[in-house]
């Protein structure tokens, strides 16, 4: 059995608060398993401890009580940082790098090989699609080019684990499904990826498996289709039936002991809806342009 | 082996960082032109006809600038640097990689400290420069009184402010301290005006416990003489500079070195103490 990727067993952690050192749960006896090469979506409304508990992972706050591991190695030490990669909620970065600059002082940080450097800084970048921009100054960059950037020191020295913190906050449905190609991409490559979001309808498309916390507490956990599926019913998708035959299916379900719950049409989600719409705009436009220039070539 | 060079290679990237970043910013600048200002202006003092002692008049405004410039730059650069990193939360990227945060606060002082050997230079420089500009000009007016060639000697200055710079270290590791347990700017910059204020009237405390009979009231403050470096160790113009015959020994300079690199080693560990701790 392969080691998970991050295991975490009875983690609480208290924070004090005021003076008087009053203690606030954020997290509450978290017993959380996240095997390798998954997609894992935690999931939670504000304040539930999912920011809390990927500080623990990573490291940056100590566990009041339960311990947590990151591929066996305890995740408080520097050598279990080694395979981890990290975007933060909001990436702030130095604003007086270029792109470039910002992701090849990351990799060196963390101690990727002169030799292979600028191969791999090349290499992120361009998986993040920022090429074109690598050479802009940070402080020039829109919150999805900040995102793809902090994307991509977060991957510059190759982590077999990728954490990401509401990867899409504040970005535009386009870029948030640039980046969910980039987290697919990953879970392509063998990387396991830990995410947190609120955007639901992003996490089911995308998550292998997710965990609902509330108030610091596991609520749920499991596969996204196994916790989404309606165990009791089944949906027909049909075409083309007439009135006569949506009476003789119905009937049938009646005599098979089945009954019709309700007959809707099937819905398009805003999102799916919305990048259908621009993306058949960007290439009428991008066809639009293609054709311009013969035309100035004909005058 | 290589653990050791990969760690000092971390610190040294995280330290070149701070100080690309400290130079860019305005307030370095602008204090910066004010010292040099400040130290320009002091020409203007000729016009009193000091004679020779106008070289050593504009000695001790520039060894003056440099200690008072260079300690607000000190305080408030080491604050700053390491504040914008918390506030911003680039600290929470740099420290989800694998990086200690001895490393973090080793860059962290290590690139203001670079920007104060900047600022301690530039001053030296532009003090030396002026000074060799009066004593030519007095050589040639009071040919007398330079019988034995110049008055000055321009190495003193740079070991003077050399010392100034390890005194600037250690206040830097102390700031680097409070701010590690702090939670904003202006208490951090607040409490460490008032250490330095107690380092640099330290020496009354030793002159107390001196005559002081052994009980507990001595004690206390020997240890607090012991908890609080003494900066007027490092005020050593007198003997520099003029004092041709009675010059700084070397050993003089070796242990105010020493004593200057063990407080500032002493108060960055203490913060990393602290710093440990600290939610990011």
């Amino acid at each position: 059995m392969s080691i998970p990727a991050i295991r975490i067993q009875g983690l609480t952690k208290d924070f004090s608060v005021g003076m008087r050192g009053l203690k606030l749960r954020a997290v509450d006896g978290l017993d959380l398993e996240v095997g390798d090469n998954q997609i894992f979506g935690l999931l939670g409304p504000n304040g539930s401890g999912k920011s809390t508990t990927i500080k623990v992972i990573l490291g940056l706050l100590e566990a009041s009580v339960g311990k947590c591991e990151i591929y066996g190695k305890p995740s408080h030490t520097v050598d279990a940082r080694r395979s981890v990669g990290f975007l933060p909620e909001a990436p702030y970065f130095y604003r007086y790098l270029s792109g470039r600059e910002l992701v090849r002082f990351y990799a060196r940080v963390c101690g990727v090989a002169r030799a292979n450097i600028n191969d791999q800084v090349d290499s992120v970048i361009d998986l993040v699609g920022m090429t074109e921009a690598a050479h802009r100054r940070v402080g020039t960059y829109s919150k999805g080019m900040l995102q793809r950037i902090g994307l991509a020191q977060a991957l510059v020295h190759d982590p077999q684990l990728v954490i990401l913190d509401e990867p899409t906050a504040g970005v535009d449905p386009l870029g948030s499904a640039a980046i969910a190609d980039i987290i697919r991409e990953l879970k392509r490559r063998g990387k396991t990826i830990l995410l947190s979001s609120h955007l639901l309808a992003q996490i089911e498309g995308l998550c292998d498996r997710v965990a609902i916390l509330h108030r610091g507490k596991l609520v749920r956990e499991g596969r996204v289709d196994d916790l989404v599926q309606d165990e009791l019913s089944e949906s027909l998708v049909v075409e083309g039936l007439s009135e006569a035959g949506r009476a003789a299916v119905a009937q049938a379900i009646t005599e098979h002991g089945g009954r019709l719950c309700r007959v809707e049409k099937p819905r398009l989600s805003l999102d799916a809806l919305f990048l259908n719409e621009v993306n058949q705009q960007e290439s009428a436009r991008q066809q639009t342009e293609a054709s311009a220039p013969k035309e100035g070539g004909l005058e | 082996m290589s653990a050791v060079v990969e760690s000092i290679d971390r610190i040294r990237l995280i330290a070149g960082n701070t100080f690309l970043e400290a130079v860019r910013q305005k307030f370095f600048n602008s204090l910066l032109l004010i010292s040099i200002a400040l130290l320009a202006s002091s020409t203007f003092f000729q016009q009193f006809d000091f004679g020779t002692g106008e070289l050593k008049f504009i000695t001790d405004f520039g060894f003056g600038a440099l200690f008072f410039f260079g300690s607000i730059l000190s305080i408030t650069a080491t604050t700053q640097l390491f504040f914008n990193e918390i506030e911003n939360r680039t600290a929470l990227t740099m420290l989800a990689k694998p990086v200690y945060k001895l490393e973090f606060l080793a860059g962290k002082f290590l690139g203001a400290h670079m920007l104060m050997l900047c600022f301690t230079l530039v001053i030296s420089i532009v003090l030396a420069g002026m000074l060799y500009w009066r004593e030519t000009e007095l050589m040639a007016r009071l040919g007398d009184e330079f019988t034995e060639g110049r008055l000055i000697r321009y190495g003193d200055i740079f070991i003077f402010g050399f010392l100034q710079w390890l005194k600037f270290g250690v206040l830097a590791a102390i700031t680097l301290f409070v701010a590690s347990f702090s939670n904003t700017n202006l208490y951090t910059i607040v409490v460490s005006f008032f250490v330095l204020i107690i380092c640099q009237l330290q020496y009354i405390a030793r002159d107390a416990y001196s005559s002081m009979e052994a009980g507990v009231g001595s004690w206390l403050v020997k240890v607090l003489g012991l908890i609080f470096p003494n900066f007027q160790l490092f005020n050593v113009g007198e003997q520099l500079v003029f004092n041709v015959e009675q010059g700084l020994p070397t050993v003089t300079l070796l242990q105010i070195t020493a004593y200057a690199l063990v407080y500032t080693v002493a108060f960055i560990l203490l913060g990393q103490v602290n710093f440990r701790r600290r939610e990011i």
